[in-house]
């Protein structure tokens, strides 16, 4: 690998920040308004069709939700101007840490290591058991 | 070995139409969505692209040399009919790499890379894979070098090749003439194969001809009625560049290290496959998504796939 190559590199590299600069500036990602009950529910139904609802707790700054379908916490979080959904055991949610009024989920995914969802309290009293 | 390079020349044209998309758009001119992180992650995937590059591109280069010396025939670069020619198999050979790349798990790993923004435009179209040295593919392309066509016009092709996918990855063209739509890979055709619809998943593999896909019935025309939710079945949750680059092949080799008896599945299976059947390929995901639509939707619907 010759200078030229690294002087392509360097210049590459300054016209990749000119261009995140610009895409910054511009303000086009998509509108994200906070997730809502109905908003969540519809994105729960997107994501995972085949999943009935048995409870939806929603972030309290609406930039995630986490769902109880049987055995199973559906969890969908905000990434971005997107969203990301996984699913994992419900005793893995309800034991997920809690603190500062924020419950990290550990999603065992290299993908999507870790939700973060706001809520005023966890686990719920009424399916902690 | 010095060559003429399309992908080089063309670079100055990605930037200043990346930058007319995006302030276009910004004036209302245009129909698109950029996020700043996103659009980071993706020209850094091309960046390091290119770097990778030119670590397997010796090996690469020394690959086709090497096969070249036994070829069938002497392939003139100067002949119109052999620019053709190549034009023609080479665009197949591309359908036919696109394909085992989106349909076996191993090469999967790679190429899930220029498929996990959640945004379509030009800028995705950089997002490109750092492995497809390690995966091999570049292997389907040898033939042509044993056939007899010179390394170089090999590689000119697949960098034409390269260039024209790039302006089909926009939401502000919807649709071509329907000649064009008929014949060559377009924005519509390709927003489809972007899709993580299951009505469009494992659909539209071209290159420059979609005629592959009509040939092979792989085809699916993009539908007004159901517009395409970007990205890939399990989107990424981190924009962190070496889990964006790295995470399928450190999530295969996991799962084989958990079942190193199920190795070949996991390896070669379809993206989604398990051996208990607890996660979903698309050939599944297509299949639950029929069984609660098909009473609903309208015949002239499916008939249009």
């Amino acid at each position: 690998m010759g200078q030229a190559f690294f002087i392509q590199l360097a210049a590459s590299g300054a016209a990749i920040a000119v261009l995140v600069a610009l895409a910054a500036w511009a303000k086009i990602a998509r509108p994200s308004a906070p997730l809502d009950d109905a908003k969540a529910r519809a994105l729960f139904a997107d994501e995972f069709p085949e999943r009935s609802l048995e409870a939806v707790w929603v972030a309290s700054d609406g930039a995630g939700a986490l769902a109880k379908s049987g055995g199973l916490a559906l969890v969908i979080c905000r990434l971005g101007d997107g969203y990301v959904a996984r699913q994992l055991p419900w005793a893995q949610a309800l034991s997920a840490s809690f603190r500062d009024g924020r419950l990290s989920v550990d999603l065992a995914d290299v993908a999507a290591p870790r939700a973060v969802i706001a809520l005023p309290a966890w686990p719920p009293k009424e399916l902690a058991a | 070995m010095k060559t003429f390079d399309p992908v080089t020349l063309a670079t100055p044209f990605f930037i200043l139409t990346i930058i007319l998309e995006i302030v276009l758009t910004r004036f209302g001119k245009l129909r698109a969505n950029y996020e700043a992180k996103d659009t980071a992650v993706s020209l850094g995937m091309g960046l390091g692209s290119t770097v990778a590059g030119v670590l397997f591109g010796g090996m690469i280069a020394a690959a086709t040399l090497w096969v070249h010396q036994f070829r069938l025939f002497d392939i003139p670069m100067t002949a119109v009919w052999a620019w053709v020619a190549i034009f023609l198999l080479e665009d197949l050979t591309y359908y036919w790499f696109h394909r085992l790349a989106h349909e076996r798990r191993f090469w999967w790993a790679s190429h899930v890379n220029h498929h996990s923004s959640q945004h379509y435009n030009l800028s995705t179209a950089l997002r490109q894979t750092w492995t497809g040295g390690i995966a091999g593919t570049w292997l389907l392309w040898l033939p042509l070098s044993f056939l007899g066509f010179p390394p170089a016009m090999i590689a000119i092709q697949k960098g034409i090749s390269l260039v024209y996918q790039y302006w089909i990855h926009t939401e502000a063209i919807r649709r071509m003439p329907r000649w064009f739509e008929a014949v060559f890979n377009t924005p519509s055709h390709h927003r489809v194969h972007h899709a993580r619809n299951p009505r469009y998943l494992d659909r539209n593999y071209a290159g420059i001809l979609i005629v592959w896909d009509r040939l092979f019935g792989t085809f699916q025309p993009e539908l007004d009625e159901e517009p395409c939710r970007y990205g890939i079945v399990k989107n990424l949750g981190t924009f962190n560049i070496v889990r964006v680059a790295f995470h399928e092949w450190i999530a295969m080799l996991q799962d084989v290290a958990r079942q190193p008896r199920h190795a070949l599945g996991w390896l070669f299976g379809p993206p989604g496959w398990s051996p208990d059947g607890s996660r979903q390929t698309s050939a599944q995901l297509k299949a639950d998504w029929q069984a609660r639509t098909a009473p609903a939707a309208p015949p002239e619907l499916d008939r249009a796939a």
